[in-house]
């Protein structure tokens, strides 16, 4: 039996560690094995934040500080100004926070042997719901209630068409949880399975060579460098993917604030 | 079965990422002042399409 023919079985085994799992309580009230590391990510940014807000001066000292702040500084004029305009800086503190929420969360996952936070669907579908709920909020304050509702459809358009858009817009803006959600949870469970299956290749084509050393086995262990050199680069791209899908949560729950904000 | 689905699937995917890719690269090598504004509309549209092909991929793995 070659190494590929293991390889679907101990697939299998790695999507079964990746889906939500129950671990302590039921499945309504419980905690499943991404909490840990959820649980991490808050202590992590608590740590972060008040480390790099205790030492705040006019002009930034030390490295660490300098580190978080221009990565503030950052979001602030790519994310939060370019997107939403200077008076937009009211939101910038939930945007803010946000990607450093996300950005740690996923950062953790990249570390070998834990897991990313984001990686379960259900904390994903929670972050997507407060940005929902934070954007119909702004909605809310900028128009009134009823004309938010109603400053959903553009307008200038006849009554029959108007309500027709109007229908499809709402259906969109509910849709905007499940893309939020869904786009940051793929993003992580995808790039964490390919990771995984190079991994779980390297240890397959090594394994006979650790049973038994012949010469045999240590041709049959030639493919393990090649793998783990495919495994390194994927490793970094995961860091970058990381980042970028940290930035493009942000990023789309600030053009949906605009989109709230501004009337049609 | 379903890899040979997510295999086409990432096709269309793919297409609009490269589409988006060559526009930015050209409006970049023709105004090199809005590659700040590009690069943000680059990264939310790949982010757009990314995410179809990715559901693809989640679902490929799970339906086996």
């Amino acid at each position: 039996m070659g190494p590929f023919d293991e390889l679907t079985g101990e697939l299998d085994h790695l999507i079964q560690t990746l889906i939500s799992q129950t671990i302590v309580g039921n499945d309504v009230i419980g905690l499943t094995q991404f909490h840990l590391y959820f649980f991490l990510a808050i202590i992590i940014l608590c740590i972060v934040a008040f480390t790099a807000a205790k030492k705040t001066s006019l002009v930034p000292k030390g490295r660490f500080v300098n580190m978080v702040e221009s990565v503030f500084e950052y979001l602030r004029a790519n994310v939060v100004d370019s997107v939403l305009g200077p008076e937009g800086r009211k939101h910038a503190p939930f945007l803010i926070t946000l990607f450093f929420f996300i950005l740690i969360n996923n950062y953790l996952g990249n570390i070998p042997g834990s897991k990313p936070g984001t990686g379960g669907i259900g904390f994903n579908f929670a972050l997507a719901t407060i940005s929902f709920i934070y954007f119909v909020v702004a909605g809310v304050k900028a128009h009134g209630a009823l004309g938010y509702v109603v400053s959903l459809a553009p307008s200038g358009l006849a009554l029959p068409i108007r309500i027709l858009v109007w229908a499809i817009e709402v259906f969109s803006t509910l849709l905007r949880i499940f893309t939020l959600a869904f786009r940051l949870f793929a993003n992580l469970f995808a790039g964490h399975i390919v990771l995984g299956a190079f991994s779980i290749l390297a240890s397959l084509f090594f394994i006979p060579l650790i049973q038994s050393f012949t010469i045999n086995n240590l041709v049959g262990a030639l493919p393990s460098l090649g793998w783990m050199l495919i495994l390194i680069f994927i490793w970094t791209l995961e860091i970058v993917v990381s980042t970028v899908q940290a930035l493009v949560f942000t990023l789309l729950s600030a053009v949906y604030i605009k989109l709230a904000e501004q009337a049609h | 079965m379903s890899v040979f689905g997510y295999g086409i699937a990432v096709v269309g995917a793919s297409i609009a990422i490269g589409l988006a890719a060559f526009a930015a690269a050209t409006s970049t090598a023709r105004q090199p002042e809005v590659r700040g504004n590009l690069f943000q509309i680059f990264i939310l549209a790949a982010a757009f399409t990314e995410a179809l092909g990715l559901i693809g991929f989640v679902l490929a793995l799970i339906k086996g």
